[in-house]
């Protein structure tokens, strides 16, 4: 079969940490990044043919939330049940691009989570880059938001809502969003996996996040709730992704540019907690 | 059980001293824990994450509380070509093992060296996708194994041409058998030009043909210098195709060497241990009684065809039952039962077998007499058995006068127990005039 003689690859697996190895570990997670991107890629493909091919509306449950999420509370604002101040755009473009960012980072930040739960049976049988799962999730996040974009742009265009010319440049915040998401999930995973009450709280979690976190109202200027969404990451994200969309402004400008440096530490971060915990993880649940 | 620490078993570390270049795996005093309770588990869990991740030692020969040695100190050398059969009972550390190798589980102590690129066969097509063709899957599975889409393009009709599903490789793989899966599966694995093969179990499946066919497949890529691990409970599989063979017991190689040889032993013990070794002997004293029987039965012994005592028979060898029997008064017309039955398999292998069937009835003149059982051949296979033996007027049961209700013994045989139940006295015979 394999007649010509090729380069032998050795590894040794001890119980010591890949910390005390940084350069070997560097190593590693450069060829490991290099052999997943064609696995993630499949992996992405196979998902979504997967997911499209069974359901008769295929991308229809992919904007439906966001959609009706903007018919009701836009109903509920003209109606005077919601106050919601004054917003830049009619409102229901306004929480349509909310819901859509939204959405974008909290798919993010499950990514981890259902990447390992999709792949439970093949990490525990194959040895591959655990890298490319997490990718393919990206990939797929991507995927929809751009079909969520889309059906936004429509909806602007229905509304006659401005689309500024910057409008490219929310490509940043938007990496950086989903950055974050993707960071805090990473994080999580070993919590997740081997602290049952972590994972039933999260999405308890994630819903009064969303009520603390200005997506279908503007930034409040002052009070307990402003301070909170000036501290809370992922506002400025976020309105600087709708920001950038609507008015060419950043909408929390100092936040902004913390985050910027912040995302990738913090993404790092989980990245190198991902990697150093799935082989403990992969132990234990299955 | 055989005492292994006596066992003449080869050196179970292989020779190290050889060149690094044919060296694939080598396993150093590898051991590795787990925790039964699943809560404790989680918490030792999040406990050695943290110890990773910010870099302190996990290294420590004492166990927490409520764990166990799931493998303990292994030693194990495998260079290129080499064919290794393992074997334990379940819960012995196989997959462990084979799961630590593959790259899957860190260990606890020691370390763990791999030359050359593994393909594990531990689950055939992990990862199909049962709504995706069989063709779709074919790329996921083999990128997964770590091949190129190039790589995959190259080999793809080798793959299909081996596992003989040209016909459906366009339909969903929710419509294969699971035959053909798993021949797809093994298809992919093997076509992933791998050094190393871990083969856990799954050649059980599918048909008889592509069974031969994935051995031939083995055999073929041992010979172009492919070394593999394979676990089975099919003792003739790891006979038939491993040299060598490693024995695990309780987290413990306890041996290594030769493939017929470990089998040989691993055998017995699966035989033996599920039997009481303090009950079992070779020659049973009975204590004078008291009853006012004339005929009673003093001793049962075993004996080869030298006439010397044995402590057990040995498949296809000549043997004696030998029983001394004391009669109160001369007794005519005694006969002998004998039922031997399996320890091991209630329902197997029973002998029933009586004197005054055989030959006419024994006269006993008052005093000891001794009164043999000459087997030409012990037809018995490898096994631990129960004799029960009984001294009658005129060979009926209800007329019993002594009996010994349980004589227990073993049998050792040269061949494994998966081979023969009995043993055939037999010859092969060619004959001179070749027939016209």
């Amino acid at each position: 079969m394999n007649n010509h003689p090729r380069k032998i690859h050795e590894v040794v697996y001890t119980p010591d940490s890949a910390i005390h190895r940084p350069r070997q570990m560097l190593k590693e997670v450069y060829n490991d990044l290099l052999s997943s991107g064609e696995l993630a890629w499949r992996l992405m493909v196979r998902n979504i043919q997967g997911k499209y091919r069974q359901a008769f509306f295929g991308m229809f449950w992919a904007i439906i939330p966001p959609i009706v999420t903007a018919v009701g509370l836009s109903w509920a604002s003209n109606s005077g049940i919601l106050n919601v101040g004054e917003t830049e755009i009619p409102y229901p473009a306004y929480v349509m691009l909310g819901m859509v960012l939204w959405q974008t980072f909290t798919e993010a930040f499950n990514a981890p989570q259902a990447a390992i739960k999709d792949a439970k049976a093949l990490l525990a049988q194959v040895k591959f880059p655990h890298e490319a799962i997490i990718l393919s999730q990206l990939g797929e996040i991507c995927f929809n938001l751009a079909i969520k974009l889309l059906v936004t742009i429509v909806i602007f265009l229905v509304f006659q809502a401005p689309l500024h010319w910057m409008l490219p440049l929310s490509v940043f915040p938007i990496i950086l969003l989903i950055m974050l998401g993707t960071a805090l999930g990473l994080l999580l995973v070993p919590f997740i996996n081997l602290v049952e009450d972590v994972s039933r709280s999260i999405e308890i979690a994630i819903l009064i996040w969303f009520l603390l976190t200005p997506v279908t109202y503007p930034p409040p200027p002052d009070g307990i709730l402003g301070a909170i969404s000036r501290l809370n990451p992922v506002s400025p994200l976020l309105g600087g992704a709708r920001g950038l969309i609507t008015t060419g402004l950043l909408e929390m400008p100092t936040g902004f540019w913390v985050m910027l440096l912040l995302t990738p530490f913090i993404f790092i971060l989980g990245w190198l907690v991902y990697r150093l915990s799935i082989p403990f993880i992969v132990e234990r649940i299955t | 059980m055989i005492d292994l620490s006596q066992t003449p078993a080869i050196p179970v570390t292989g020779d190290l001293s050889g060149s690094e270049d044919d060296l694939r795996i080598q396993i150093k005093h590898l051991s590795k824990k787990f925790c039964r309770n699943l809560k404790r588990s989680y918490v030792y869990g999040l406990q050695d994450i943290a110890k990773e991740v910010s870099g302190l030692s996990r290294h420590s020969r004492t166990l927490r509380h409520g764990e166990f040695w799931a493998l303990q100190d292994i030693n194990l050398t495998i260079k290129q070509g080499q064919s290794v059969g393992m074997v334990g009972v379940n819960g012995s550390g196989k997959t462990t093992l084979l799961r630590i190798i593959s790259g899957l589980m860190r260990p606890d102590i020691g370390q763990v060296k791999i030359r050359g690129r593994i393909a594990a066969l531990i689950a055939l097509g992990a990862g199909f996708n049962p709504l995706l063709t069989g063709r779709e899957n074919v790329y996921i599975n083999m990128s997964i194994l770590g091949l190129s889409r190039r790589e995959i393009d190259h080999k793809f009709q080798e793959v299909i041409d081996f596992s003989e599903i040209e016909h459906a490789i366009d339909a969903p793989v929710r419509t294969y058998s699971s035959g053909m899966k798993a021949r797809l599966g093994f298809a992919c694995a093997i076509h992933t030009d791998p050094d190393i093969l871990l083969i856990d179990e799954v050649l059980a499946v599918g048909d008889f043909n592509f069974r031969t066919k994935c051995y031939q497949r083995l055999s073929d890529l041992r010979k172009n210098g492919v070394s593999f691990i394979l676990v089975s409970h099919a003792p003739s599989a790891i006979r038939s195709n491993c040299d060598y063979a490693a024995y695990l017991s309780q987290g413990r190689l306890v041996m290594y060497g030769a493939a017929e040889e470990v089998m040989y032993h691993y055998e017995q013990d699966i035989v033996f241990q599920k039997t009481n070794q303090a009950e079992l002997t070779s020659h049973l004293i009975v204590e004078k009684q008291s009853t006012n029987t004339p005929l009673q039965i003093r001793s049962i012994a075993l004996q080869d065809e030298t006439g010397l005592l044995v402590d057990h028979l040995v498949t296809g060898e000549p043997a004696y039952v030998v029983a001394e029997i004391e009669a109160a008064m001369a007794v005519e017309n005694v006969g002998i039962n004998l039922i031997i039955r399996s320890l091991t398999k209630p329902h197997a292998s029973f002998l029933f077998l009586k004197s005054g069937q055989d030959v006419d009835f024994f006269s006993l003149p008052a005093g000891k007499s001794i009164i043999k059982l000459y087997l030409p051949y012990c037809g018995l296979a490898m096994d631990a058995y129960s004799m029960k033996f009984n001294v009658t007027n005129e060979g009926v049961l209800y007329r019993i006068q002594d009996i010994v209700e349980s004589f227990k013994f073993k049998v050792i045989g040269e061949e494994g127990i998966d081979r023969c139940s009995f043993y055939q006295p037999r010859q092969w015979i060619m004959e001179d005039e070749p027939t016209k």
